[in-house]
C-alpha cells in the first residue's frame, strides 16, 4: 500500500502517534511503501507533484489548515490520493488550533497591527511565509475527505484498526475510526447521581478514583463523544475533552453539551427561588467555548462566529 | 436602519404560551407579524442546537414561551430551558452575537394581551440590535 | 423518515372570512402546491365541516396522499376532527398535522404580510408531516386489583369504594389494626358524634368484603412496573396469634408479666406484649409484640401460650414476603403530630401535664385511659384550668413548620366544648393567631364554642410555658389588648402540627412520587389533578397529601378510588404514541436522561429505555441527551431543524 503522511499546522504529536502501536509496526511497515512522508524520509513539495494521479493509495493528512500552503498542500494531496483521511482532531475538527479562530486577524493579535509576512533579509520574495487564512479550517472545508482517523493523537488501537481496514482495502466511504457509542460506554466509573450541584475545573477539585467525573461536577465530555480510546482520559482521573470528536447524532457537540449540562444542574428543589443559586452553578463553566468546543470548533462553531464578524463589520 | 422587519421563530409549549398566542388571536389583539411559531410540547423539549440553527438559518432572533415557574404541566421542563438559555446566551456572547436575540419568555395560557406585549416589546429590541445577518436580514 | 416518496396534500381553510378575508388562500394553496413533496393544494370554505371533511378524504384516496397539512384554526379546535376524517380514508391520522394560520394569523395580522406569515407557517408544517412517521397508541393490559396502603379513614374509604365497583383490593397497614387515628378521636367536630361510632362499622365492612384482603402488620416493601402492571412486595411481620383461632379471650394478655407505653393511648395507659390495640381491633386478633415479649427467643416465659384454649398462639411464626400484582394504586398513608418535644418554647415534652391534642383525644373518649374522665397524667386531678394552645409548631416558618395544619382551629373548639361539658366548673382558655373555621357548619361550631361555653380566646401567641410546683404556668400576650397575660393552668394541650407519617417520603421513594418540601405527597397538579401522583396509576388520598379533616379525607379517597376504578374498568391501557424513544446501538448508557424525567418513565442499564406507557411526551431527556441516541418520536431533531428553515426562507409571490 503506498502510503503518504502529511502535516499542516500540526504540533507533531499526531506523526509520533504511529509509534505507539509498537512491536506491530514490524509487521506493519513491510506492508507499505512510503512514498511522502516529511515527517520520516525527506521528500519535498516537489516529489509529490512528479507522482501520477492516484499515485498514492492512501494519505493521512493531520493538522489544521492555517496557511494558504496547507490549503495548496492539501489539494496536491487529493488530486494524487485514491483515499485522503483526516487524521487527529485538527484536520477532522479543526483541533485546539482552531480555537484561535478570532474575530479579528490573528497574525494582528500576535503580531501587532500592519504585520505583513516577509522573506528573512537578502531572501527572494518568493522565499516569503506563506499567507496565513483568516480562520483556521478543518481539512474537509478545503477538500473532500473520504474517512477520519480522530483523535488527539489518534489512539494505537484506532491507528491498527485502520491499517487492518486500509490494507484488506475495505474502506467504507464516511467511514469514522472511532466507536459509534459515546465514550461512557468504555468508562469503568460508576454514575450516581446525576445531579450537579457546581461544576469545577479539573485543578479545582481531586476526584473520588472510582466515581464518574460529571457527577463530580468536572465537565466531562465523555456523553457526547465517540469512544474508542478505552476512556483513557476518566480512566487517569482527567476528564473527556472530546479529541474523538462528537457521536453521529450529536450535532454540535459543544450544544449537546451544553443543553445536557444545563438540565442536569440543581441547586436543591427546583423552582424560582433556586434560580439565582443555579445561575452560580452555571456560571462555574469557565471559557464555555474553550471547554466545550476544545477540538470542534472550527466546524462546528465557526459558523456562528462568522455571522457575529460579518455583523460586527456591520456594525463598523 | 429602517425598514428591517425582524425575522424571528418562536418556540411555544402547547399548554402555556401557544395557547397564550391563540388567546391573543380570539381576543384579536394585534401584533407584529415577524414571528413563525412552532409549536412544541413543552420548553423543555427546546435545544439549544435549534435555537442556533435558527439564527444561521436567518433568524434575527428567537422566543422560547414556557409555562410560568410553578406551572409546568410536566413538573420542571420550564426550569431546564431555563438554565439551558442561560448558559446558550453566555455562549452566544462569547462568540460576539447579543444575547439579547435569544429570548425566554413565561406567558400562560390566560396571557393573550402578554403575548402580544412580549412579540412587540422583542420585535422592537431587534429592530434597535439591527439584523444579525450582515446583508440587511431577509425581507 | 418514511422510505417511499412523500405524497403531501396541503387544504387551506378559508373559515367563512375569519382567514379569507385577511390571508389570500388562494395564493396560500398555489405556493403551497410547490413545497417539496406537495401532489395537491386546494382551499376550502370551511374544512371542518361535512362537505370539507368529504374533500379532504377524497383528495386523500384519489391522489394517494402519505401525508397532509390542514391550514385552519388552532390545533385544539379541529386536530382530532381532521385525524379522525384522515383515519377513514385509510391514512394514519398521525401523518396530519393542522398549521395555525387563524389564532396566530388571520385573527392578528392584516395585509400580505398576513399571506406571508401564512405561506411560512404552512411551509414549515409542510415539513414536520413530511418527517412525519405513522404511528400507533402503545395498549397495554391491565392487572384488576387495587392496592391501598394505609388503613386510615381514608384508605378505608378508597377500599371500599374500589371493592364495592367490583375489584379486588389489598388493604395494607402498618400497624396492627386498620382505623388509624380516627380510632382515637373520642367525637369529632362540628357534630360531635362519636368517632367510634362511625368508623367501625366501616371497619367490619371492610373486614367482611369478599374483595378486601386486609394485611395488618405489613409494610410495602419494593414497588417495580408501572401503570395497569405494578408488582409490589410486601413483608408481612409476624403477629405469633394465628387470627383464625384467637376467640379474643384476653387471658393471655392477663398473664403477660410485661407492661409497656400503649400506642393506642398515645403512652397514657400501659399494655402487655401481647395486646389487641382496641376493642374493636380489624383484625380482631391478639397481636403478640416480639420487641418486648420476654419468651419469645430464649423460651423463658411462654405463659401466655400456656393459657391460651384456642391455641392459638405460635411462637414460630415467621415474617413472610407477599408478592402481589395490581393496577392501580392509592396512598394514603396519612399523618403523624408534630413531636411535642421539638417545642423548646413548651418544654421539650419534659412536662407531664403538657399535652398533645390526640392524648387530650384519649382522655376524653369514653374508651380511653381515664375512661372519659378529663384527669391530667402527672397526678390523676380533675384539672380546672385547661390552656389551649393552637398553632403549635405550626404557621412557624422560623422554627418550626410554614403551613397551616388546618385542623387544629376546628379540634381545639372541640376540645374546649368537650372539657366544659367534662368539667362543668372549670376554664378554658385558647391561644389562637386567627381562627380559621372554613367549612360547613364549622365557624358556627366555634362561635357556639365561644358564645355557650364561655371558652376565653386570648389572640396571641404564648411565649413560653414551664412548671411551677402542681401548675403549669403560661405565659403569653393578647395581641388585641398588648397586655402580658400569664395562665397559672392545670393542664396545656398543645394542637401541635401535623407532618406526614413517619416513612412517608422512603415509600414516595419506592413508587418514584415527589414528595414536597415538607414531606407530603405531592399532587400531579395542585389544581387539576390533586388526587394523583405524577408516576401514572398511583393515586393519593387523605392527610398524606396535606393537612386535612376526615370529610376531606373521605372525598379525596372516594374521588382517587373513582380514579382507579376508571383506570381498572379499561379493557387495555392505551396511550399516545407520540413520545421519546431511543435508538439503542446510539445509547452509551450515561444516564443524564434519566434524571429528566419526572414519571420515572426511563431506565438506564446497559442503554436506556423508554416505558412509552408511562412517557408524557414532554422531550425534556431529549433536548438533554447529549448523544442524540434519544429521539422524539414526530418532534426529531433533523424534522424541526427543516421546520425552522422553512420558517425563514424566503417567500416568492405575495408582494410584501
Amino acid at each position: 500500500m503506498k502510503l503518504a503522511v502529511y502535516w499542516t499546522g500540526s504540533c507533531g504529536g499526531c506523526d509520533v502517534a504511529f509509534l505507539e502501536l509498537g512491536p506491530a509496526l514490524l509487521d506493519l511497515l513491510p506492508k507499505l511503501e512510503i512514498v511522502f512522508w516529511p515527517a520520516l524520509v525527506d521528500a519535498k513539495r516537489a516529489d509529490l507533484e512528479k507522482l501520477p494521479k492516484h499515485g498514492i493509495d492512501v494519505a493521512l493528512v493531520n493538522g489544521v489548515l492555517r496557511t494558504t500552503e496547507n490549503v495548496e498542500m492539501a489539494e496536491l494531496l487529493r488530486e494524487k490520493s485514491r483515499w485522503l483521511g483526516a487524521f487527529g482532531a485538527c484536520a477532522h475538527l479543526g483541533g485546539v488550533p482552531a480555537l484561535a479562530n478570532p474575530g479579528e486577524g490573528i497574525a494582528e493579535v500576535v503580531f501587532g497591527p500592519g504585520f505583513r509576512p516577509a522573506p528573512p533579509l537578502g531572501e527572494a520574495p518568493e522565499d516569503a511565509p506563506p499567507e496565513l487564512l483568516p480562520e483556521a479550517l478543518p481539512l474537509e472545508e478545503v477538500v473532500p475527505v473520504d474517512f477520519v482517523v480522530p483523535g488527539c493523537p489518534p489512539p494505537a488501537g484506532l491507528i491498527a484498526r485502520f491499517f487492518a481496514v486500509a490494507l484488506a482495502e475495505e474502506i467504507q466511504p464516511g467511514q469514522v475510526f472511532a466507536a459509534e457509542k459515546a465514550l461512557c460506554e468504555e468508562c469503568p466509573r460508576t454514575r450516581e447521581e446525576r445531579r450537579l450541584a457546581r461544576l469545577v475545573r479539573p485543578h479545582e477539585a481531586l476526584a473520588d478514583p472510582t466515581k464518574c467525573l460529571l457527577d463530580q461536577g468536572m465537565v466531562c465530555l465523555g456523553p457526547v463523544t465517540r469512544g474508542g480510546c478505552a476512556a483513557a482520559c476518566p480512566k487517569a482521573g482527567m476528564p473527556c475533552t472530546g479529541c474523538l470528536g462528537p457521536t453521529p447524532k450529536a450535532g454540535d457537540p459543544a450544544l449537546a453539551m451544553l443543553s445536557a449540562l444545563a438540565s442536569l444542574v440543581r441547586a436543591g428543589e427546583e423552582g424560582e427561588p433556586a434560580f439565582p443559586e443555579e445561575d452560580r452553578i452555571l456560571e462555574g463553566l469557565v471559557d464555555p467555548l474553550g471547554t466545550l468546543y476544545k477540538y470542534a470548533f472550527a466546524k462546528y462553531g465557526r459558523p456562528l462566529r462568522r455571522l457575529a464578524r460579518r455583523r460586527q463589520e456591520v456594525r463598523a | 436602519m429602517s425598514g428591517f422587519e425582524p425575522r424571528i421563530v418562536a418556540f411555544l409549549c402547547r399548554w402555556c404560551a401557544s395557547a397564550g398566542a391563540d388567546l391573543a388571536g380570539t381576543n384579536r389583539l394585534a401584533y407584529p407579524p415577524n414571528a413563525i411559531p412552532i409549536r412544541v410540547n413543552c420548553s423543555g423539549r427546546v435545544e439549544p442546537q435549534w435555537v442556533v440553527e435558527a439564527l444561521k438559518a436567518g433568524a434575527d432572533g428567537v422566543l422560547i414561551g414556557g409555562c410560568h415557574p410553578g406551572d409546568c404541566h410536566y413538573v420542571a421542563g420550564n426550569y431546564k430551558a431555563r438554565r439551558r438559555v442561560y448558559l446558550l446566551r453566555k455562549v452566544l456572547a462569547e462568540l460576539g452575537i447579543e444575547p439579547e436575540r435569544v429570548r425566554l419568555e413565561w406567558v400562560s395560557a390566560t396571557e393573550g394581551a402578554r403575548f402580544a406585549q412580549v412579540m412587540s416589546d422583542f420585535v422592537a429590541e431587534l429592530k434597535r440590535l439591527g439584523p444579525l445577518h450582515g446583508n440587511g436580514g431577509p425581507k | 423518515m418514511p422510505e417511499t416518496r412523500p405524497r403531501l396534500g396541503v387544504f387551506v381553510c378559508h373559515c367563512g372570512k375569519n382567514i379569507a378575508g385577511t390571508v389570500d388562500v388562494a395564493k396560500v394553496a398555489e405556493i403551497a402546491s410547490r413545497f417539496p413533496g406537495v401532489v395537491y393544494a386546494t382551499h376550502h370554505e370551511y374544512m371542518c365541516s361535512d362537505p370539507g371533511q368529504a374533500l379532504l378524504k377524497r383528495a386523500i384516496k384519489e391522489h394517494r396522499l402519505t401525508g397532509v397539512v390542514v391550514a385552519a384554526c388552532s390545533p385544539t379546535m379541529h386536530e382530532e376532527t381532521f385525524r379522525r376524517a384522515a383515519e377513514e380514508a385509510g391514512l394514519n391520522p398521525y401523518l396530519l398535522e393542522i398549521a395555525n394560520i387563524r389564532e396566530q394569523v388571520s385573527w392578528v395580522h392584516s395585509g400580505p404580510a398576513a399571506t406571508e406569515k401564512a405561506v411560512r407557517v404552512v411551509r414549515a408544517i409542510a415539513e414536520k408531516v413530511r418527517g412525519n412517521r405513522p404511528l400507533r397508541p402503545a395498549e397495554v393490559g391491565v392487572t384488576r386489583r387495587a392496592l391501598v396502603v394505609g388503613g386510615g379513614i381514608a384508605g378505608i374509604q378508597a377500599a371500599l369504594d374500589i371493592a364495592n365497583a367490583g375489584f379486588e383490593v389489598i388493604l395494607v397497614e402498618r400497624s396492627p389494626s386498620i382505623g388509624g387515628h380516627m380510632a382515637q378521636l373520642s367525637e369529632t367536630f362540628p357534630t360531635l358524634d362519636c368517632s367510634q361510632c362511625i368508623l367501625t362499622p366501616k371497619m367490619v365492612e371492610v373486614a367482611r368484603h369478599p374483595r378486601i384482603r386486609i394485611l395488618a402488620y405489613s409494610e410495602v416493601e419494593e414497588v417495580s412496573g408501572f401503570v395497569g402492571n405494578y408488582r409490589v412486595r410486601i413483608r408481612k411481620k409476624p403477629t405469633y396469634v394465628d387470627p383464625a383461632k384467637c376467640n379474643l379471650c384476653g387471658e393471655c394478655a392477663k398473664v403477660c408479666p410485661v407492661r409497656v407505653p400503649n400506642e393506642f393511648d398515645r403512652g397514657l395507659s400501659l399494655r402487655a406484649a401481647i395486646y389487641i390495640p382496641f376493642p374493636q381491633a380489624v383484625p380482631s386478633t391478639y397481636t403478640l409484640d416480639a420487641r418486648n415479649c420476654l419468651g419469645l427467643l430464649p423460651l423463658c416465659c411462654g405463659k401466655c401460650a400456656e393459657v391460651c384454649e384456642a391455641k392459638a398462639i405460635d411462637f414460630d411464626m415467621h415474617e413472610e414476603i407477599l408478592e402481589e400484582e395490581v393496577g392501580a394504586i392509592v396512598l394514603a398513608t396519612g399523618y403523624e403530630l408534630y413531636p411535642k418535644e421539638a417545642m423548646a418554647e413548651y418544654g421539650y415534652g419534659t412536662v407531664p401535664d403538657v399535652i398533645d391534642g390526640l392524648e387530650f383525644e384519649r382522655l376524653l373518649s369514653a374508651s380511653g385511659p381515664t375512661r372519659g374522665e378529663i384527669r391530667r397524667p402527672s397526678d390523676g386531678k380533675i384539672p380546672k384550668e385547661v390552656v389551649f394552645i393552637q398553632c403549635s409548631g405550626s404557621r412557624d416558618p422560623e422554627h418550626h413548620k410554614p403551613y397551616c395544619s388546618k385542623i387544629c382551629c376546628m379540634y381545639t373548639a372541640k376540645h374546649a366544648l368537650l372539657y366544659r361539658h367534662a368539667v362543668p366548673d372549670g376554664q378554658a382558655y385558647v391561644f389562637y393567631i386567627d381562627i380559621r373555621a372554613g367549612g360547613k357548619d364549622y365557624e358556627e361550631f366555634v362561635n357556639r364554642a365561644m358564645a355557650e361555653e364561655r371558652i376565653l380566646y386570648i389572640r396571641g401567641k404564648v411565649a413560653k410555658v414551664f412548671r411551677e410546683g402542681e401548675k403549669v404556668v403560661v405565659w403569653g400576650v393578647d395581641t388585641l389588648t398588648g397586655r402580658r397575660v400569664e395562665v397559672r393552668a392545670d393542664l396545656v394541650v398543645l394542637a401541635q402540627a401535623m407532618v406526614p407519617s413517619p416513612g412517608t417520603e422512603e415509600l414516595a421513594r419506592k413508587l418514584r412520587v415527589a414528595c414536597g418540601g415538607e414531606g407530603f405527597l405531592k399532587e400531579a397538579h395542585p389544581k387539576l389533578r390533586p388526587l394523583e401522583a405524577l408516576t401514572a396509576g398511583v393515586f393519593l388520598a387523605g392527610a398524606a397529601q396535606g393537612p386535612k379533616d376526615i370529610p376531606e379525607s373521605v372525598a379525596q379517597a372516594s374521588g382517587a378510588a373513582a380514579k382507579v376504578v376508571a383506570l381498572l374498568s379499561q379493557p387495555k391501557l392505551a396511550h399516545a404514541p407520540e413520545v421519546a424513544e431511543v435508538a439503542e446501538e446510539l445509547c452509551s448508557g450515561c444516564g443524564i436522561c434519566a434524571p429528566q424525567c419526572p414519571y420515572g418513565a426511563i431506565a438506564v442499564d446497559e442503554v436506556a429505555r423508554v416505558n412509552e406507557v408511562l412517557c408524557e411526551g414532554c422531550g425534556t431527556c431529549v433536548a438533554a441527551c447529549p448523544s442524540g441516541a434519544l429521539t422524539f418520536r414526530n418532534v426529531e431533531d433533523e424534522q424541526v431543524l427543516r421546520m425552522v428553515r422553512a420558517a425563514l426562507a424566503e417567500v416568492e409571490g405575495v408582494g410584501v
